[in-house]
């Protein structure tokens, strides 16, 4: 019996480590991806932007995020707008991502900590890129549902990357009368031109 | 029974385990169905955007014309080459930081900073050398514009200076006080050596520049409104700053729904 209760004691104690560890392991499996879809000489910039946007795609909470920053301009519109929008603004998510990810390539990183957030049921991870002269931290903030993770915001220099995004749209949504189909093609103008530097 | 309760926890466990190393495998189903939009709005007051934009522009412009190819360059040079120009130019500004502090009314910090610039400026042979930081004294940068916002002062219009960038009345403000009581500065004046006082300024922007490149290139490339964006990363760095937020947990957390992904 003893026996048992040592094995169930384990059980529980490997189970809650693996619990807790897990949200930094899967982020670093994500990311790994990311990075070394650039260290692959193979890939075409092309294929390569392909790769690390289905990635991003996976692993990123673009709906909500899309929802959040296009703040007034959704709730006035239809459905078909929205998806044209979610599909837009998620490449657009992924462009910024990858453009980002681009520069840290050929550095060297560590997940020095990782703190949740009981309040708001978010787990933060610090994601230290070293380089010659010092380091950066890039805070991964990352919420989970359905039994999986979802990043929701990235920070960089105690700046959002989605309230920088919002506060971005919304300034553009003004120009176009928070008319989310005109800012459709806005952004996809803008996706096409941010997508040829990334391939080119 | 007692073997039985053990092996159904055991699965139990086992599934739950199974579960959570399995979940990033799951597909996102998307569902663009209509939710409440969260009601955080910007707070940034820009009555003079027309003008901010167009000093912007022009500021892009030098930015991609003449900071960003020398910032280039100067991640070029050998990296403690780099390293001793960052850390002398920041023992520079230490004495004013102890100011701050002391406006502040953070004196802790006010005697850290002291012995920073003590150790740096000597041991650290002018400040080259980052000893302080190697005996736990940790490098806090405060300025007269966080002070203004610590004794009340609120952040005014935005402004954007031609060839300083991003500002607000608060913060140009404690810039110009900046300018006025800064002790290196004053001094070469006085020596009739005022020529360092602009040489200074040009070194510092281009050691800030070339340590965000990737950043500010990412955000450029990649914007609707680069000019939006760079007023909001203006705002919520200054704020961070203001508050001493240390920690990104203390970052205002968007509200992101992600019940239909």
């Amino acid at each position: 019996m003893k026996f048992y209760l040592f094995i169930f004691i384990f059980i529980i104690f490997i189970s809650k480590n693996l619990y807790s560890d897990e949200t930094s392991e899967w982020l670093k499996r994500e990311i790994d991806i990311i990075l070394e879809a650039y260290k692959n000489k193979n890939l075409s910039n092309e294929n390569r932007f392909l790769l690390i946007e289905k990635t991003i795609n996976n692993n990123f909470a673009g709906t909500g995020i899309a929802k959040f920053v296009a703040g007034e301009a959704w709730k006035k519109s239809d459905k078909s707008t929205k998806k044209i929008y979610i599909d837009n603004f998620k490449r657009h998510l992924a462009l910024n991502i990858a453009s980002m990810m681009q520069g840290y390539s050929d550095q060297t990183y560590e997940l020095t900590k990782s703190k949740y957030d009981s309040k708001n049921q978010v787990t933060l991870i610090d994601m230290e890129i070293f380089s010659d002269t010092g380091s950066v931290v890039v805070t991964w903030r990352v919420k989970e549902s359905k039994d999986r993770f979802y990043v929701i915001d990235l920070i960089v220099a105690d700046i959002s990357l989605v309230v920088t995004k919002r506060s971005e749209f919304n300034s553009m949504l003004k120009k176009v009368d928070n008319n989310l189909s005109k800012f459709n093609e806005v952004l996809f103008d803008q996706n096409l031109e941010s997508y040829q530097k990334i391939t080119e | 029974m007692s073997k039985k309760i053990v092996i159904l926890f055991f699965l139990f466990f086992s599934v739950l385990s199974y579960k959570v190393i399995a979940s990033d495998a799951d597909q996102v189903n998307t569902d663009s169905e209509d939710f409440e939009t969260t009601t955080i709005e910007d707070e940034i007051y820009d009555p003079f955007e027309p003008v901010n934009r167009a000093i912007f522009s022009f500021n892009n412009v030098a930015d991609r014309i003449v900071l960003e190819p020398i910032a280039k360059g100067y991640k070029k040079l050998p990296s403690p080459l780099q390293s001793g120009i960052s850390n002398f130019l920041s023992n520079l500004r230490a004495p004013l930081v102890v100011v701050n502090q002391l406006l502040q009314g953070q004196g802790e910090n006010a005697v850290q900073s002291s012995g920073r610039f003590i150790v740096n400026s000597t041991v650290g042979v002018f400040g080259l050398f980052d000893v302080a930081e190697k005996i736990g004294l940790e490098e806090k940068e405060e300025d007269y514009g966080q002070t203004l916002a610590t004794w009340g002062v609120g952040d005014g219009f935005y402004i954007v200076l031609p060839l300083f960038g991003p500002s607000n009345l608060r913060d140009t403000s404690g810039m110009v006080l900046t300018m006025m009581t800064d002790p290196i500065n004053a001094y070469a004046v006085s020596e009739g050596e005022a020529w360092l006082v602009p040489m200074r300024t040009a070194v510092n922007a281009v050691d800030t520049r070339s340590q965000i490149i990737d950043e500010v290139n990412a955000l450029r490339d990649n914007s609707v409104d680069y000019y939006a964006a760079v007023r909001s990363s203006y705002y919520q760095n200054r704020k961070a700053a203001i508050n001493n937020v240390d920690d990104s947990e203390l970052t205002p957390l968007p509200l992101i729904s992600i019940e239909f992904e």
